[in-house]
């Protein structure tokens, strides 16, 4: 495989390390996608999160709607929608444009699952009693309900940053200039892929594991509470919420 | 314009729908088992076992399933549905294997020791006693690994040519390749997406409901 | 007691995990066997020997370019004149024209198909490089192609220097995102470039107005023409597509060498040419 006619050939490397600046773009250009979907989903998963916990029955609804919708269909196919679709439509967006857009909303949904589920771990009851103290819903919810379902929200929304990082990759596909892409394009006109791909896989490790050992930190840290702040008797719900999902 | 909505295209489209399928299924299977082998030794052992186990997860979870897929196409030396099937059982084993550690941990301390105070040995106690639990708490992040699978079978097509559903949508629009053909067919490829999963959501909820009450 | 129960857990897990390794390590030294084993009887050498043995020529095509090959879905069958110029290999090799086994490739994977022994040769659109051939052998072009472009009648351009600072639309991992770059320096005239997947999705493209012009060769686009749109009567950069097979395999690659000076002489290619429109 190393030998001089393998895919990871010497020659090969040396033509990568040669062109490392290609490489290190698709880099920064992964991580501007990854923030800035990071906070258009970050906004939609907050205020869906919310609404879906609002008993107001028709922003329940959009809610769930937007929800199952987005779980339920591939990542990719939205992507070809905004890509493919949309000019249809009059509508022409960059491909940076589609990726923020299109990876943002559908972690959106699955952030405003997180933020359900958190909400929904604090007792009903401590709503009722903020509301008897004159809170209205808004101020409950920021000021009581939130603060407290944050430390049981933040491992699984620091995962969603993982997976949302990870799923810029689709960008590849419509050719987004991101490290997927530019270890597929650079590869596929030389043939080069061995190389290409490792360092691509370093990269998005460099950035994704860091993440994801927070992560379980901050799990861990839930876990260890006593049941009264969320830990144990919270486990049932977070269970909902935990890990995995892209 | 020619006719989108034949039998044949029908036909077309379907074997596509059990390629997808029958790739999921199978690596749902097997993540499911080796998950479960990988969540056991990251939680419950110590030493080498919980060391490559925990390498293994963090490994595979942190680069994108886009790349694994690729990669493993590469270095095994597979027919590409062969190579379908092993690359999302790797990455999906690995994310199984966080949520049965998750669910492992969820299931209290004192549970071992009653269910050994009653004479069971320590593999009885994880299979009868604790992995039924944890299991039950983990369906939800379960089932919605098994749609992500099902969602990210769709990558096969472009980087591997598995003509899988969306595959066979693609070589359609080879033909019907007028814009309105074209857009057709994404909704048609979204829609079957759709019902498939949310099919499967809605089985899930019902089953927890089932075994929770 | 609790911990008792953890540390004899850990013995258990221990000994199931020697089993699966031991699984994992059979099921490893059963995959890798493909090596060659040195079991050429016959008067053929070593790589050609392999293929006639197994009785299948394992081929790598493309299944989404209509005229060189495309799983057709009335019939489910891969056509096209590379599949045809593969029949014609089996039938002089193996003495069938249905002994191939057809593979679906992309641009991604037709080297790595090569590298790992899964298909023999790959006939995919594959253009023939300078860089290309350091990793694997090509034959003689069997098919020869130039870079045009599919425009918007409406738009009425008439010569590539009115497509000066309009996008075009390329495919990913073909070759022509830089004889453009090339061509446009040469007349001092700027492209923006916009890279797609698949020809379905760069003919979306055009027609929703995303980019100005369509390039790719000109035997694809001729697929894509339709009322609304035309080709310009222009075209650069000859492009040879060749058969291509692992650089190892150098007995292989002369035979195919030597099969594809055959058909053209002797008028084969030009018929399989003509079947699928190509000429």
């Amino acid at each position: 495989m190393f030998s001089s006619t393998g895919p990871f050939a010497w020659f090969k490397w040396q033509a990568l390390f040669a062109d490392w600046q290609i490489f290190a773009q698709g880099f920064a250009y992964t991580l501007v996608v990854a923030f800035s979907a990071l906070a258009l989903a970050l906004l939609i998963g907050i205020i869906l999160g919310i609404a879906s916990c609002s008993n107001i029955k028709p922003l329940e609804l959009f809610s769930r709607i937007y929800v199952e919708f987005f779980q339920n269909t591939p990542l990719l196919i939205q992507i070809f929608f905004l890509y493919n679709g949309l000019p249809y439509a009059g509508i022409v967006l960059s491909v940076t444009t589609i990726g923020i857009i299109g990876v943002g909303m559908y972690h959106g949904a699955y952030i405003a699952e997180v933020v359900r589920s958190g909400i929904g771990s604090i007792a009903k009851g401590q709503l009722e009693a903020a509301y008897s103290q004159g809170f209205t819903y808004w101020q409950a919810m920021t000021h009581i309900i939130l603060p407290q379902a944050k430390t049981i929200i933040l491992p699984p929304l620091t995962m969603q940053a993982v997976n949302l990082i990870k799923n810029t990759s689709v960008l590849a596909v419509i050719s987004g200039a991101d490290i997927m892409f530019t270890a597929k394009s650079w590869s596929s006109s030389n043939i080069y892929y061995g190389p290409a791909y490792v360092v691509a896989g370093l990269l998005y490790f460099i950035l994704c594991y860091p993440l994801a050992n927070l992560a379980k930190r901050l799990e861990d840290k839930v876990n260890a509470l006593p049941a009264e702040a969320g830990g144990k008797k919270s486990r049932l719900a977070k269970q909902d919420v935990t890990v995995g999902n892209s | 314009m020619k006719d989108i909505f034949t039998t044949a295209n029908m036909l077309f489209v379907l074997e596509g729908l059990k390629m997808t399928l029958y790739i999921s299924f199978v690596s749902i299977l097997l993540s499911t088992l080796f998950g479960t082998i990988l969540g056991v030794l990251r939680s419950l052992t110590g030493g080498i076992f919980r060391l490559l186990a925990a390498a293994y997860i963090e490994i595979v979870r942190n680069i994108p399933n886009l790349l694994w897929i690729y990669v493993i196409f590469v270095v095994f030396r597979l027919k590409s549905v062969e190579a379908g099937v092993v690359s999302f059982t790797i990455f999906t084993s690995a994310a199984l294997g966080e949520i049965v550690r998750g669910g492992l941990n969820s299931v209290g301390a004192g549970q071992w020791e009653a269910a050994r105070s009653q004479g069971f040995n320590t593999f009885q106690v994880l299979r009868y006693v604790i992995l039924p639990q944890a299991f039950r708490n983990m369906i939800p992040a379960i089932v919605s690994q098994f749609v992500t699978v099902i969602k990210d079978t769709s990558f096969l097509w472009s980087v591997i040519a598995i003509q899988e559903l969306t595959g066979k949508v693609t070589i359609l629009m080879g033909r019907y390749f007028q814009v309105g053909q074209v857009f057709t067919l994404y909704l048609i490829l979204a829609l079957i997406y759709f019902v498939v999963n949310y099919t499967l959501s809605l089985l899930s909820r019902r089953l927890q409901q089932k075994l929770t009450y | 007691m609790e911990r008792k129960g953890r540390l004899e857990m850990r013995k258990t897990v221990s000994v199931l995990l020697m089993l699966v390794m031991l699984f994992a390590l059979v099921g490893c030294s059963g995959g890798s066997n493909g090596g060659p084993s040195g079991e050429s009887e016959g008067d053929l050498p070593a790589d050609l020997q392999a293929i006639v043995d197994r009785g299948v020529l394992r081929v790598g095509t493309k299944v989404d370019v209509p005229g060189f090959g495309y799983q057709n879905p009335d019939t489910n069958e891969v056509e096209g004149m590379e599949i045809d110029i593969a029949k014609a290999l089996a039938k002089k090799l193996l003495g069938d024209e249905s002994k191939i086994e057809t593979q679906a490739v992309t641009a991604q994977t037709r080297g790595p198909l090569l590298d790992n022994n899964e298909v023999d040769i790959v006939i995919a659109t594959f253009t023939i490089t300078e860089e290309r051939k350091l990793s694997y052998n090509f034959t003689q072009p069997y098919y020869t192609d130039e870079i045009g472009f599919l425009v918007k009648k409406a738009a009425g351009y008439k010569d590539i220097k009115d497509l000066d600072g309009k996008t075009i639309g390329v495919a990913q991992s073909a070759t022509t995102k830089a004889a453009l770059e090339e061509k446009a320096k040469e007349l001092g005239i700027s492209f923006n470039f916009s890279e797609y997947a698949s020809y379905p999705e760069l003919n979306a493209a055009l027609a929703s107005g995303r980019i100005d012009a369509f390039s790719v060769d000109k035997s694809i686009l001729l697929g894509y023409v339709n009322e609304t749109s035309e080709i310009l009567d222009y075209g650069f950069k000859p492009q040879e597509y060749g058969i291509a097979c692992k650089l190892d395999n150098k007995d292989l690659a002369k035979y195919l060498d030597d099969f594809i000076g055959e058909i053209k002489a002797d008028g084969t290619l030009d018929s399989i040419m003509e079947k699928w429109n190509l000429k």
